[in-house]
């Protein structure tokens, strides 16, 4: 159902069973003012000489129309103006000088005159066209001084039956038929001008609540548009006021932004995900294409032939250097979000240092490299994550080793500086780093696609990496040379204690 | 009586390779191919368990935490996941140690050992190392039955060495301990001393780059 139908049935079906209801109320009202009045004229008029008689013989009703005073037989009916004095509440009634003197006050529109009936004490009728009296309402006058005949609904009648006040005589109850007013007066004005205000309220409804339909329609549409568009900029739906239907507006606006919003982030997460693919398949495709090549030297020397170590040796590097890579690439792709999250924890420096010690110790051992470490007593802990602190160290000792010769040696340890810093040692004797690429490597760190190529010189994305964890965790990255040649990196922070 | 593993661990390859590794470095392997619900499994007798925590059935983390809520056995974690939030849930849940793939054979092989380290026994008479009997009450130092006369720092030195064989110990904590200042040269001087009086023992080895370390005794 549209809006503005709606609003209107609503204020359809909340009028209608008013108006009903005080239609019924001024009935009910009518009908009790005209009782009143009635038994009080019937009461009157029975007072007067010779009625006794009259009724006695069956001619209470039989006398012309505007012969007595008496409802209806006054002069010709006065209409009053129609808004004319509002009518007494009811029971009240007006006062009997009124009633005689000009009942067209009251019953200025009857056209009938009051007609009586007479009937004997069981009920039977006097008047030979008297209506039938019931043994109920003959019953009802023994604790009242009336009794109603009356419908609610019959248009313009009213009926009561009273005693009459002749003991003893033939004529013991009489039944008198007057009118009352037939349409609205009691609560109601007589005349229908109230319709009129009801009537613009509802119009004013329909009226006011069209530009809000139109409004709705357009943000609607708005907001339709929007969504086609694929959340474009440019398409929100415009605000012009500061009421409801605004603030609908505004709120689908923000909506729409946070949208936009939400499907940027997802592109650009998207992209990141299809370029860490794009150069994790590169940078792994080229050491698995040695690895392959050393397997086929294996395989070609034979079953027989003596098994060749140094073609062994170099698949296991290409084998642990993958491996290698692959982590790196992953917290690579997680460094390169806009905000990279720390998951940090205590960790346990000493069994941080043991667990790199022990992945790299294998490779160092084929390579002819006495990997050396140590762990302090008692445990030093810092707040980290570890995944990231391990790559950083695992990445800083695998250098180290890889750009170490046969016979050379690493040591990897920790160490305090100040009650509540650490330092975490990597020592190396091999070639070290040139003077002038140290500077380098200091001042911006290796960066870009240059940390993406392994070189002699490139000690690449795993320097890349241990630089920008250690910027992350706010720890000091240092590279000396180290006394007897080699590199000396130390990885410092602040340390916490345990239980934290 | 060897010790005993239980590796559990779904693939194939993986699995029979770190058995047959574990075999051959002396321990007795039990191997399961799937998690399994500890309610109706009684937990095996073993001294570790390794655990992958990508397993089909009960999933690692599920497993761990019902282990662990009945047996105080030794985990090693298992994961390809180079996951911060998954070790440290591992370690929450009670894991002992973890280690991500890819590794090495020796690698695990030395996880499993740290792990299933025993203590040293420390007896009444001493702490028995390299041929030596260190007694730390008598402040005395016995080769191969003969008293070696020490200076208190050379005493102090071998206490320190000793009481942490098998791993090194850096110049400067030895130093700090023994001498009460960080003095690299005269640390040299004391532990040259020792060594001529420990000769032929190679009790005390050089450790590049850290310090010095007494091996642990093999037997």
């Amino acid at each position: 159902m549209k809006l503005r139908l709606r609003i209107a049935a609503a204020t359809v079906a909340a009028t209608v069973p008013m108006v009903i209801a005080l239609v019924i109320a001024d009935a009910r009202a009518r009908q009790h003012a005209a009782e009143q009045e009635l038994y009080r004229f019937t009461s009157e008029r029975l007072e007067d000489p010779g009625e006794r008689e009259r009724c006695e013989r069956g001619q209470l009703s039989h006398e012309g129309p505007r012969d007595a005073a008496g409802p209806g037989r006054g002069p010709p009916p006065h209409r009053g103006p129609p808004d004319g004095p509002p009518p007494p509440p009811p029971g009240e009634g007006p006062p009997p000088e009124r009633m005689r003197q000009g009942p067209d006050d009251r019953f200025g529109r009857h056209r009938e005159p009051a007609r009586l009936y007479g009937y004997d004490a069981q009920g039977r009728a006097i008047d030979a066209d008297a209506p039938v009296l019931a043994a109920a309402e003959i019953a009802g006058l023994a604790d009242a001084a009336m009794v109603s005949r009356s419908t609610l609904w019959n248009a313009g009648e009213v009926e009561i039956v009273l005693r009459a006040p002749w003991p003893g005589s033939r004529c013991a109850i009489v039944v008198a038929r007057g009118t009352k007013e037939p349409w609205l007066g009691a609560i109601l004005p007589p005349t229908r001008v109230w319709l009129a205000p009801i009537a613009v309220v509802l119009l004013a409804v329909v009226l006011a609540v069209g530009p809000f339909v139109r409004r709705i329609r357009r943000l609607t549409t708005a907001v339709e548009r929007q969504a086609a568009a694929g959340y474009a900029e440019g398409e929100a739906p415009r605000p012009s006021g500061g009421d409801e239907v605004d603030a609908l507006a505004r709120a689908f606006a923000a909506a729409g932004r946070e949208v936009q919003a939400q499907l940027a982030a997802k592109d650009r997460r998207e992209r990141a995900l299809r370029e860490f693919l794009d150069d994790t398949t590169h940078d792994v495709m080229i050491p698995l294409t040695v690895l392959q090549g050393h397997l086929a030297t294996l395989r070609d020397g034979g079953t027989d032939a003596p098994l060749d170590r140094a073609t062994l040796g170099a698949a296991m590097q290409e084998s642990h250097y993958i491996g290698s890579l692959l982590h790196n690439l992953a917290i690579a792709a997680k460094l390169d979000t806009e905000r990279p999250e720390l998951q940090r924890a205590p960790v346990d420096l000493g069994a941080l240092v043991e667990r790199v010690a022990a992945r790299h110790r294998p490779i160092s051992a084929q390579l002819g490299v006495a990997l050396e470490h140590t762990v302090p007593e008692p445990p030093r802990w810092a707040h980290a994550d570890v995944t990231l602190l391990e790559q950083a160290l695992g990445n800083l000792v695998y250098n180290a080793i890889r750009h170490n010769r046969a016979g050379g040696h690493v040591a990897v340890f920790v160490d305090d500086v100040a009650p509540d810093r650490f330092v975490l040692h990597v020592l190396d004797d091999g070639p070290g780093i040139a003077a002038a690429e140290l500077d380098a490597v200091r001042e911006r760190g290796v960066r870009g696609d240059a940390a993406r190529t392994r070189g002699t010189g490139g000690r690449g994305l795993g320097l890349d990496i241990a630089t920008r964890v250690c910027e992350l965790h706010g720890y000091a990255l240092r590279m000396a040379a180290a006394s007897g040649g080699g590199l000396h990196v130390e990885v410092e922070g602040p340390r916490i204690e345990p239980g934290r | 009586m060897p010790q005993r593993v239980l590796l559990i661990e779904d693939d194939h390859d993986l699995g029979r390779q770190i058995v047959e590794r574990l075999r051959r470095a002396g321990y007795d392997a039990l191997w399961w191919t799937q998690g399994r619900e500890l309610e109706s499994t009684r937990v095996p007798e073993v001294d570790l368990v390794v655990l992958d925590l990508m397993l089909p059935g009960v999933p690692g983390f599920e497993l761990l935490e019902q282990l662990r809520s009945r047996s105080e056995v030794p985990v090693l974690v298992l994961s390809a996941r180079n996951d911060t939030g998954d070790k440290i849930r591992a370690l929450k849940l009670g894991a002992d140690d973890y280690m991500t793939k890819p590794f090495w054979p020796e690698e695990l092989l030395e996880r499993v050992k740290a792990r299933l380290r025993r203590p040293a026994l420390q007896r009444d008479d001493g702490i028995r190392v390299g041929g030596l009997l260190i007694d730390p009450s008598a402040r005395q130092v016995r080769l191969d039955g003969q008293l070696v006369a020490l200076t208190p720092v050379e005493l102090d030195i071998l206490l320190v060495l000793a009481r942490r064989r098998g791993m090194a110990v850096t110049r400067k904590q030895l130093a700090d301990q023994v001498l009460g200042a960080a003095d690299d040269r005269a640390l040299d001087a004391h532990v040259s001393r020792v060594r001529k009086k420990l000769a032929p023992r190679k009790v005390i080895e050089t450790v590049w780059g850290i310090g010095y370390r007494i091996a642990e005794d093999d037997g």
